[in-house]
């Protein structure tokens, strides 16, 4: 007992001191994070459960009817056009995710086998081109994949376009795009688990005539696991509603749940129909974290994945 | 020998990935100097669209909001910020699960889900009370709003580095609770404050999507700029803005580069 020999109204006059003190440095930012997001959020998804008004706006009474338009019910009956948005979305997510692991692997593990010296450079070159600004990357690629630019020349010539087309505005394009976007996020959880990787259990495997393959599956697919679950929370809830690079990179045909959102609040659309498709977006969110977080129990052992 | 080859491909394909990473943003840098405005063919080099740059109010005025948002959000921030993480340090026995998940709310929100929130909060409000007209101020508030969970999480795991005697030490030299905070607190966590500060800047500076949508009509930022030239159709104007922006991160990239130098050192 650290308060012996304290008479018990100077221990209460303490913690109450220690009271004051954790409300004087937390109430502010609580306060600023509860009135600028956590009402702002509960109101949006109050949103989704009124009705349309003549401006786009929210009115009462509360109805689902904007969940029956984002599965797709209109004035005019049922149209798919919501539900390939959906699944575009999700389609995008799980491709793109999946080839950002697989760049992310080898070039993870090829710096963590450098001198130390340059590991810090090689980790920085490859975040140096997150730090400009998204909409100047994905314009890079807008340049770079625009009709008669060689590489949709190259593609033109291979039979992969037809002639003139160009490489944007495509899935393809947006795929690419959020490639690009996010693979320095799945290289830096990567390389860290990499750097901590018990070489000896990797020697033991191939001591052991173990083939590459297996050698990969045994000894550094667990150990990197922690970084890769990391990596792919960190690739895939943003790509899942990523506005940007679908907006300019994908045209009509390429957009994903963050655009039919965006476009519900822009120029008086429907505010309630964005509010659900929002909701959406988040129980996705919320599923994906859960899940990973539920994977990496199962998968890591005892070991605790940081998320 | 068969390691051989693999250290060699993957050497090649580090170099491809490179190049794969530099490519966009070496074309927009290119094609900044393009004498046609072509945006397909390079004719020759000039320095025009640069030029034209400067004679843009629209591009100055786009820069200066952008600088007051950046540097007004992570000032609040770095304020606020620095309270909850000294409190999550201090009071990190308790259990304080709640102020967990409150601070990792703006972390994981999908950044559209954000700014739509963001925005039909502020619009509602400001059709209720004429408060918070969407501008720079609702932008700042936004973007402090992001930024408030990085600075604390930075501020709570220097604090968390450091030696706990230290505190007792504080608390027996000086005596007055203010005198503790200047000679002993702000000075023990300046490295924490420091690069709190930059991060928050550079978040602000990177951020396009919950600009867009808190911003008004006279406060666009360059991104939100860009964004607009890009929607009205390419003009080689944006290569030459975008230039000046890759340049300002190389700078940084180069700077951060020398102070991990140092410190190794």
């Amino acid at each position: 007992m650290a308060y012996t020999g304290v008479t018990p109204s100077a221990r209460s006059r303490g913690m109450v001191r220690e009271a004051r003190h954790l409300l004087f440095t937390v109430a502010p930012g609580a306060t600023w994070i509860v009135i600028f997001l956590v009402l702002p959020s509960a109101y949006l998804m109050a949103v989704a459960f009124m009705s349309n008004g003549p401006y786009g706006l929210p009115e009462m009474p509360l109805s689902l009817e904007s969940f029956r338009r984002l599965a797709g019910f209109g004035f005019l009956g049922w149209s798919p056009g919501n539900l390939y948005t959906l699944l575009r979305s999700l389609w995008q997510t799980v491709v793109s995710t999946g080839l950002v692991v697989v760049i992310a692997y080898p070039i993870a593990y090829y710096i963590s086998t450098c001198r130390a010296r340059w590991r810090p450079i090689m980790l920085l070159l490859v975040v140096v081109p997150s730090w400009t600004n998204q909409v100047i990357r994905t314009f890079g690629w807008m340049n770079l994949l625009a009709p008669a630019t060689p590489l949709s020349e190259l593609a033109e010539a291979l039979g992969l376009i037809n002639a003139n087309m160009g490489l944007y505005p495509s899935n393809f394009a947006v795929t690419l795009g959020l490639v690009y976007n996010f693979l320095p996020f799945m290289v830096l959880p990567l390389y860290a688990a990499f750097e901590k990787l018990d070489a000896a259990q990797v020697e033991a495997a191939q001591d052991l005539f173990a083939s590459p393959v297996r050698a990969f599956r045994h000894a550094v697919f667990p150990q990197t696991l922690p970084g890769l679950l990391a990596g792919i929370v960190l690739v895939a809830i943003p790509a899942f509603g990523m506005y940007v690079i679908p907006e300019l990179l994908g045209g009509g045909k390429g957009m994903m749940l963050g655009n039919l959102v965006a476009n519900q609040f822009a120029g008086g659309a429907n505010w309630p129909l964005g509010a659900a498709g929002a909701i959406l977006m988040l129980i996705a969110t919320f599923i994906g974290l859960f899940a990973m977080r539920r994977i990496g129990k199962r998968l890591g052992g005892g070991e605790e994945v940081v998320i | 020998m068969r390691k051989r080859t693999l250290k060699r491909s993957l050497a090649g394909f580090w170099w491809f990935t490179l190049a794969f990473l530099y490519l966009p943003l070496a074309v927009v840098v290119l094609f900044s100097f393009n004498a046609s405005n072509s945006a397909a063919t390079f004719t020759g080099i000039s320095l025009r669209w640069y030029g034209r740059l400067m004679g843009n109010e629209e591009i100055l005025s786009a820069f200066a909001n952008s600088m007051i948002l950046a540097i007004t959000s992570s000032v609040i921030a770095l304020g606020i910020g620095c309270l909850i993480g000294y409190g999550m340090y201090r009071h990190r026995h308790r259990k304080l699960g709640w102020l967990i998940v409150l601070i990792y709310l703006p972390i994981v929100l999908p950044d559209i889900v954000f700014g739509i929130s963001e925005m039909a909060f502020f619009v509602q409000i400001h059709r209720l009370t004429g408060l918070l007209q969407p501008g720079l101020v609702t932008m700042i508030i936004a973007h402090v709003t992001f930024q408030i969970p990085f600075v604390a999480l930075i501020v709570y795991s220097r604090f968390v580095g450091l030696d706990p005697t230290l505190f007792e030490a504080a608390k027996d030299l000086y005596a007055s609770p203010v005198k503790r905070v200047v000679h002993f607190m702000l000075p023990t966590i300046k490295p924490a404050l420091i690069s709190a500060f930059f991060l928050s800047f550079t978040l602000s500076v990177d951020d396009f999507v919950i600009s867009f949508f808190t911003a008004g009509p006279e406060s666009a930022t360059l991104p939100i700029y860009i964004w607009g030239a890009i929607k009205k159709g390419v003009s080689p104007e944006i290569n030459a803005i975008a230039t000046l922006m890759i340049g300002a991160v190389a700078i940084a990239a180069i700077i951060s580069l020398v102070f991990s130098r140092r410190r190794q050192a």
